[in-house]
């Protein structure tokens, strides 16, 4: 075997050998069991769920709310991916790094903030009906498909915004400004240039919401209701309700082909606009504030209504934890942020509520690291080398996304408590099980930059000596940085966000920021968990900030800015 | 120098666990609320008083989270509690739990003698009543006056109620599933899907949960849900109001009975078995109402005073068998869904 072969394989089978253990043996065996009727394997469990008209009605409708609410995340993502490549205004780069805190919300924060502030006797409806005079509340969000949408649209262009950012970035103004002087227009050289630039971030940010949307489960229970349940609603009830391990495993490997058919879709697509481009480039910026312009107006018009979307729910949880309703009298208080920081809060049992911010971030820290060390390599097996069912074997990379939470807890629950896994049991085990979740994040955000980036740097730089290794290092890494930055910040966040696996896996003093709100509200504390799930949002929003800084710095490359 | 810290830090770890082996360990499953804000500090206090025994709550998520995990690691050969504490009467008879607990003799159990007869309703004791309750309808009386209340299931039909009634998913609430039965007991089966034809109108939503449900009742978005019949009990201890009250069909509430059990294959019985007796104490079952929200098993423990006032039982208990149950539950929420999705 040649030096270069056994490189590669090393690159490759190292984090396939990892996946292998902590995600496609475990998930494997629980599809093969529900395969097997009567100790031999057979297809008909699938034909009997396929052939199921109620099934295929919920899988219809579990389609179609993913395809809407990754239009609506992408109609106001991509916007905002302009704003921050083409604008300066003051803050723009700390407003960057909290456009992510929307994704690490737990459902039941993001559903209390909806029906506080769009519900039918919410804080827009009541301000509206105050301003025109209005007897009814004039919008009707909630219990409807509209509201499932707007929070999938709320969850998701951030991540649209962040990973077209990261793809903008790397765009070679250049090409737009010859297009510009051979006198294109600006729509032309949209269309024309930049649209097809962008195309790679785009796709890897709408395949990345439509799998999150598909498997969407709390948020469309509470807004929509159970008029609208999803497929995943269908598992939970078998594996969890009904005690029907097999059936539940049977439509959970339905929903995976479901979901990975569209992701091949996406990536088919992604393939075919991808092109190669510069490296990272400053862009001329315009101030955000200055030179009023027709477009500027509309600009300013579209800020303001996704800020109302954005702000109203979280501003509304925050007013939430600041107000107490005690004799029928609303009072501004700090009751429940004292009740909740108070040291005889479960003082015995479990974590207080500062060390649950503690806890998250550390598994959170723990998970990212992990996740760039697999996904890194594994975006690289993706772009670089060349293979038959390439294809397919990054759409498998996205396998772990699509599986069913309750199904992937399942699985690795089993897969914890048996060799080789039982080693790695406790604090271990739910690093493992959020990297899991949360490298396909890290690989998603790499590949299409990478895969655009122009290889003369790279070549010039192994004419000249360098080791693959250290022109990957020195050339492909800083030029990709932002991209890899994006990936760690969302391999964070998903760990953030984690609750089903962590319920299974955990101990009583590990408990993570979601599992304390929901512990709060289990106790009929609605107020303590809104101020929970406050301070999860500082403390979500402090890490952050300091990730995007220290960052920059470690993956370096400020050299490279022109 | 760095090298020997690290070793001083592992052999501390390494005491440090052994030193807590010393005492056994009693590990307790149950659902998040009863360890946190439940009688489970107290509890873990009384029993490590009175017992050499070091007391673990896990409770890391709700009642049918915390037995999907006990379910798991029996099948995988590992003994991860002593006791589990949280199984619904609902659940008594299913396929799920049979096998996964001890069954008891009353002279283990002392206290068993205080409980109400009609809650033992696993006569081989596997399963042990802590705690019941009722699922009502909660109205807000603020929007709903009191002489137009609905007083049957036909009533509630009634179209000046479009709109106005919050839900509970069955597939993935306990409140919701109580909800369903109720109706099944009420107009038989199937007759209790032409009732569900009848009702969605006046449905507002069916939530995931009874949180959000009640979330969206007390945000005014319907003045009436689904919910247990201490809940102005509660408005009134916690709240300082007594506008939430409770509305009952028939002249009814759905029983909903708790238990708990001792995990097979512990080797802690002895001790698990005095950690039950103590749960059915009269110290224990006095925190029942204000931490649980929920009527106590052992009829002599004193109920607190705003408690007695508030919290309704009502005259007649409607409460479906355990093993109809087991034999009908899936096939009930298939034929639920197929009428209430996209209906």
């Amino acid at each position: 075997m040649s030096p270069r072969r056994i490189h590669r394989l090393l690159i490759a089978g190292l984090p396939l050998a990892f996946l292998a253990m902590a995600f496609y043996l475990p998930v494997g065996r629980l599809f093969y069991d529900a395969l097997r009727v009567e100790g031999r394997f057979s297809l008909e469990p699938v034909r009997a769920i396929l052939t199921d008209p109620y099934v295929l009605r919920v899988i219809g409708f579990t389609a179609k709310q993913a395809l809407l609410s990754t239009l609506l995340s992408v109609a106001i993502g991509l916007p905002w991916a302009y704003i921050f490549t083409r604008y300066r205004f003051p803050g723009r780069r700390l407003l960057r790094s909290l456009t992510i805190v929307p994704f690490v919300l737990p459902a039941i924060t993001v559903a209390v903030g909806f029906i506080l502030f769009f519900g039918n006797n919410g804080h827009l409806n009541r301000m509206l009906m105050d301003l025109f005079g209005l007897s009814r509340p004039p919008l009707s969000v909630l219990y409807s498909l509209r509201g499932i949408v707007l929070a999938h649209a709320f969850y998701n262009a951030p991540l649209i915004t962040r990973l077209v950012h990261a793809q903008w970035e790397t765009i070679d103004p250049a090409y737009e400004e010859s297009a510009q002087s051979l006198g294109a227009g600006r729509l032309r050289r949209f269309v024309g240039i930049t649209l097809p630039s962008l195309m790679p971030g785009l796709m890897t940010g709408a395949a990345l919401a439509f799998i999150f949307c598909f498997l969407s489960f709390p948020i469309v229970l509470a807004l929509g209701g159970a008029r609208f349940s999803t497929v995943e609603v269908e598992i939970f009830t078998r594996f969890v309700v009904l005690f029907q391990e097999d059936s539940g495993a049977v439509l959970a490997l339905v929903e995976i082909i479901l979901s990975l058919l569209f992701t091949f879709g996406y990536l088919w697509l992604e393939g075919r606009f991808s092109r190669p481009v510069l490296s990272i480039v400053r862009h001329p910026t315009a101030h955000l504030f200055r030179r009023w312009t027709v477009g500027k107006v509309l600009l300013w018009l579209f800020i303001s209504v996704s800020g109302v979307l954005f702000l109203g729910p979280i501003v509304s949880v925050v007013v939430d934890s600041f107000t107490r309703v005690w004799g029928g009298e609303t009072m501004v208080t700090v009751h429940w942020y004292r009740t909740i920081l108070s040291p005889d809060y479960s003082a015995l049992i479990g974590t207080s509520p500062l060390g649950a911010i503690g806890n998250s971030l550390r598994f959170a820290l723990g998970a990212m690291v992990l996740a760039v060390s697999v996904g890194m390599p594994m975006a690289y097996v993706v772009a670089r080398f060349r293979f038959r069912g390439r294809r397919l074997f990054d759409t498998l990379t996205m396998a772990s996304l699509g599986v069913s939470s309750v199904a992937l807890g399942a699985a690795l629950l089993s897969a914890f408590l048996r060799p080789p896994l039982m080693l790695a049991n406790g604090v271990v085990a739910i690093i493992l099980a959020h990297s899991i979740l949360a490298y396909p994040f890290v690989v998603r955000a790499i590949v299409p930059v990478l895969e655009g980036l122009r290889r003369g740097p790279i070549e010039a730089a192994r004419t000249l000596g360098a080791s693959p290794m250290r022109a990957f290092l020195d050339v492909e890494l800083p030029l990709v940085r932002r991209a890899v930055l994006v990936g760690a910040v969302f391999a964070f966040a998903v760990s953030l966000g984690e609750m089903s696996a962590t319920i299974l896996l955990a101990q009583p003093e590990w408990k993570t920021m979601p599992l304390v709100v929901n512990d709060l509200r289990a106790a009929r504390s609605f107020g303590g968990a809104s101020a929970m799930s406050c301070l999860l949002m500082v403390a979500t929003s402090c890490a952050f900030l300091f990730i995007d800084r220290s960052g920059e710095r470690v993956l370096g490359g400020g050299r490279w800015r022109k | 120098m760095k090298r020997w810290g690290l070793l001083f830090v592992l052999v501390c770890l390494w005491g440090g666990s052994s030193l807590a082996a010393d005492k056994p360990l009693l590990t307790v499953y149950t659902y998040d609320s009863f360890a946190s804000w439940g009688p489970a500090g107290r509890i873990e206090e009384l029993f490590e008083a009175t017992h050499d025994v070091d007391v673990q709550f896990v409770a890391l998520g709700d009642s049918r989270a915390m037995l999907t995990r006990l379910q798991r690691e029996r099948q995988a050969g590992k003994q991860g509690a002593d006791v589990f504490l949280g199984i619904e009467a609902s659940d008594l008879a299913r396929r799920g739990i049979e096998g996964l607990f001890l069954p008891l003799s009353s002279d283990e159990i002392p206290h068993l003698a205080t409980v109400s007869q009609d809650l033992l309703l696993d006569e081989t004791l596997s399963l042990v009543p802590y705690e019941h309750g009722y699922i009502t309808l909660v109205y807000d009386s603020h929007e709903i006056e009191t002489d137009g209340l609905a007083r049957t299931f036909d009533e509630l039909l009634d179209p000046t109620y479009v709109r106005s009634l919050i839900l509970e998913d069955p597939r993935t609430s306990s409140p919701g599933l109580s909800f369903l039965l109720w109706t099944i007991i009420q107009f038989g089966d199937p007759g209790y899907l032409d009732f569900w034809r009848a009702l969605m109108p006046n449905v507002l939503t069916i939530a995931g949960g009874w949180g959000e449900a009640y979330d969206l009742y007390l945000a005014g978005e319907a003045p009436m849900v689904v919910s247990f019949s201490t809940d102005t009990a509660y408005s009134v201890i916690a709240g300082g109001d007594a506008h939430h009250r409770v509305m009952l069909l028939e002249n009814q509430g759905y029983r909903n009975v708790y238990f708990m059990g001792i995990v097979e294959g512990t080797e802690q019985r002895e001790l698990a078995a005095g950690f039950i007796d103590l749960v059915l104490s009269a110290e224990i079952q006095e925190l029942i109402p204000t931490t649980e929200w929920m009527f106590p098993a052992n009829r002599e423990a004193l109920l607190p005073v705003q408690f007695y006032q508030h919290a309704v039982t009502p005259p007649d208990a409607a409460m479906m068998d355990p093993s109809e149950v087991a034999e009908n539950l899936d096939r009930w929420l298939r034929e639920w869904s197929a009428v209430v999705i996209g209906g």
